[in-house]
Formats: structure tokens, sequence, C-alpha cells
């Protein structure tokens, strides 16, 4: 990866819309020492306005959606959407439940799907670089 | 000019002057280095308050009551209903007092406690 038009450090925002955490911890999991993507430049962020790719788990409960589109729009462009984990992907074990209103893709869009319950840390660190891949097509084309 | 000195430490206003200036202008350099393809108009120059819709500040009224707002909303039921006989007359609360002082006796008297003390 030869990142010649995004050149300053990746910060990403986590939101649960509703995952049962697995996700969340194997996020955390990429944070620690272990994996750290931290010396990548990796680093998670407190509000999405300095985000700029969206990590996202959970199969997106009702009461989630407003709260989901409103963090997604106050995120700044370029952004990259992430989804974590089958829950998020697909509605996982909780597939067709009523008090869904997911996955995610049905309510913002998705760049990158990382399927898994959970997936490894390893698979969430290649789907943040290939959102830093997309990121890096949008701030060549000059997009917004 | 007045420079104050304690042995310890001193006070010298052009030094104090010096100091803020160069603290604004490195406050300003940092700002002028931020994001600047915000959409004006759109949510991404709102607040972020953990997704929640941040309401106009003129339909914003926080009030310090709002600190106890969870244990209200638990205990609303109990607190309203113990709110209403509060009138804030002293006879009715004497009466109240009174009222307790009888209960309490009868509940005494009731079960038989009093013989203890016997």
């Amino acid at each position: 990866m030869n990142l010649t038009a995004f050149k300053r450090a990746l910060w990403v925002y986590h939101l649960n819309t509703g995952s049962c955490n697995g996700c969340d911890i194997e996020i955390l999991a990429a944070l620690t020492p272990r994996y750290d993507v931290e010396r990548f430049g990796i680093r998670l962020v407190g509000t999405p306005r300095h985000a700029d790719v969206l990590l996202v788990t959970g199969p997106v409960i009702k009461q989630m959606v407003p709260r989901l589109r409103r963090i997604y729009e106050q995120t700044p462009d370029p952004k990259a959407v992430l989804v974590i984990g089958s829950c998020g992907s697909e509605g996982g074990v909780f597939y067709e439940s009523y008090n869904l209103a997911g996955p995610i893709d049905q309510i913002i869009p998705v760049d990158v799907y990382i399927p898994g319950c959970p997936p490894r840390p390893e698979a969430i660190i290649e789907g943040v670089a290939k959102a830093w891949v997309k990121l890096e097509m949008v701030q060549k084309q000059g997009g917004k | 000019m007045v420079i104050l000195e304690s042995g310890y430490a001193f006070w010298n206003p052009i030094i104090w002057v010096i100091a803020l200036a160069t603290v604004m202008i490195l406050a300003l350099y940092f700002r002028s280095r931020g994001q600047k393809n915000y959409k004006k108009g759109t949510a991404q120059t709102k607040i972020f308050l953990c997704g929640e819709d941040v309401p106009e500040p003129e339909l914003g009224h926080i009030k310090a009551s709002n600190v106890y707002w969870g244990f209200l909303e638990t205990l609303k039921d109990y607190y309203y209903a113990i709110l209403k006989p509060q009138t804030g007359i002293i006879n009715d609360l004497a009466l109240w007092f009174v009222l307790l002082l009888a209960i309490g006796a009868i509940v005494i008297l009731a079960t038989g406690a009093g013989a203890v003390a016997k």
C-alpha cells in the first residue's frame, strides 16, 4: 500500500448499534500492544467530527437508527464506513428479529464489510487498511 | 512599571503579556491547521452529543434538579404521590405527625412490642 494523497494519520470512530460487545472487544484487541494499530497512526477518537472512518458494530436496533444517521452525517468528508461483524453485515443471529432496522447498509452506505462473529483483529486491521485505500482514491480524485 | 519579587518568584506584567500572546499565537496556528472542508449548514458543523439531537440553546433549559433526573424518573410514582400532601402549612404537618404517631402506636400495641419493655 503506497499512500500519496491521504497523508495524515487515520482517525476512526467506533459506534455500537446494539452489538453483543464481541466485535467491540476485538476492536479493543486491535489497539492492545499485541496488534497495536496506533503504530500505523490508526487511533480511536471520541467524536465522529474528528474521524475519517466509522467502525460500526451491531445489527442496528430501531432506536439507534436516527443516532446512526446523525453520526454518519456528522462525519466530515471524505469518509469511509466499516461494518464489523456478522450482525452488522446481514443480521447475524438476530436476522429478521422484530426489533431490528438493520443491517447497517439499509441505513447508511457501507464501504467495507468485515464478516465474523466476531472477526479477528487481523481482519479488522485489514478492513481499516482497505478503507484507507478508499479514502486515498477519493482524495486523489479530489472528491468530497 | 512595577516588578514584584518575593524571593521565590517575581511578577512582571510585560512577561505575562508576552506569554499570553505566545499562547494565543500557538492556539491560532493549531486552529488554522485544522480541517477546512466541513460542509457548512450540515450536521458536520453541529455539536456531537453521542448521536442525540441537540436542541437550540433557547429551547434547552437545564435546571440543577436535572442531576436527580434518573432518581426522580425511577421513583416518580412514589415521589409525586408523597408530593401532593406537602402543602407547606404547619397545621397540616402537625396533623401528619400526629397521624403517623398514632399509626406507630397502634403498630407497637398490636404487635406486642410494648410487652418487651415490661
